[in-house]
């Protein structure tokens, strides 16, 4: 997922990566433990708020600006 | 004598044979969340024919928040123990925290026909850093 949107980036996803990995380790968090913790309908609605949040990421980059006009 | 020959953008609103009526708008936004502090001004004074076109800040800022509400769910849901998410949660809330203030100014003033676009690169990079370290959460703790 990460690397599917490289083009709008502020910063290089490897450095992302690279960060938040040192982040998890730091606190002694291993991925492998962590699949267990999530249920499959927690999974599902993870999912879904984070494609959600994509879409309004999107929508946001495409510019919904605000006009205000005077008058003429 | 110098106002004689300044050039009001009102004048012609004083002879009335023109039915409109002057507006004056006056915004002034301003919203914090965690350290960012970002407000833009706009000002414009004695002018005429003016469009100004500007990000929705408000929209910017509860995206912000939703996804900053999300990495913390994430990790919350994933990270069953409550010491170690409380740890994790605090380290990227320190990286989430280092933003940069954004004041810009913009004044107009006795001109005509001006079109004012204007882009928060601050706020639209924050959004896209935020989502970009969700993403990589999700990926890195493999939740689908």
């Amino acid at each position: 997922m990460a690397e599917n949107q490289s083009k709008n980036d502020p910063i290089p996803g490897k450095v992302v990566k690279v960060m938040v990995d040192e982040i998890l380790r730091k606190n002694n968090v291993k991925p492998e433990q962590v699949k267990n913790n999530i249920s499959n309908e927690q999974r599902q609605m993870l999912k879904e708020m984070v494609e959600d949040l994509k879409t309004q990421v999107d929508q946001f980059n495409q510019g919904e600006k605000d006009t205000t006009k005077t008058d003429k | 004598m110098s106002y004689m020959t300044k050039w009001r953008a009102l004048d012609h609103c004083d002879d009335h044979t023109r039915d409109e009526e002057a507006t004056v708008e006056q915004e002034a936004d301003q919203s914090t969340s965690n350290q960012q502090v970002s407000d833009e001004w706009i000002i414009i004074k004695d002018s005429e024919n003016v469009d100004v076109t500007t990000t929705d800040r408000q929209a910017a800022v509860s995206l912000q928040l939703g996804i900053e509400a999300a990495i913390t769910a994430v990790i919350r849901i994933a990270i069953a123990d409550g010491a170690q998410s409380e740890g994790v949660t605090q380290d990227f809330r320190q990286v989430i925290n280092t933003r940069q203030s954004n004041r810009q100014k913009t004044i107009v003033e006795q001109s005509k026909d001006i079109e004012i676009t204007t882009t928060d690169t601050d706020v639209a990079v924050n959004i896209q850093l935020l989502f970009q370290i969700l993403a990589a959460i999700v990926v890195a703790l493999d939740v689908f």
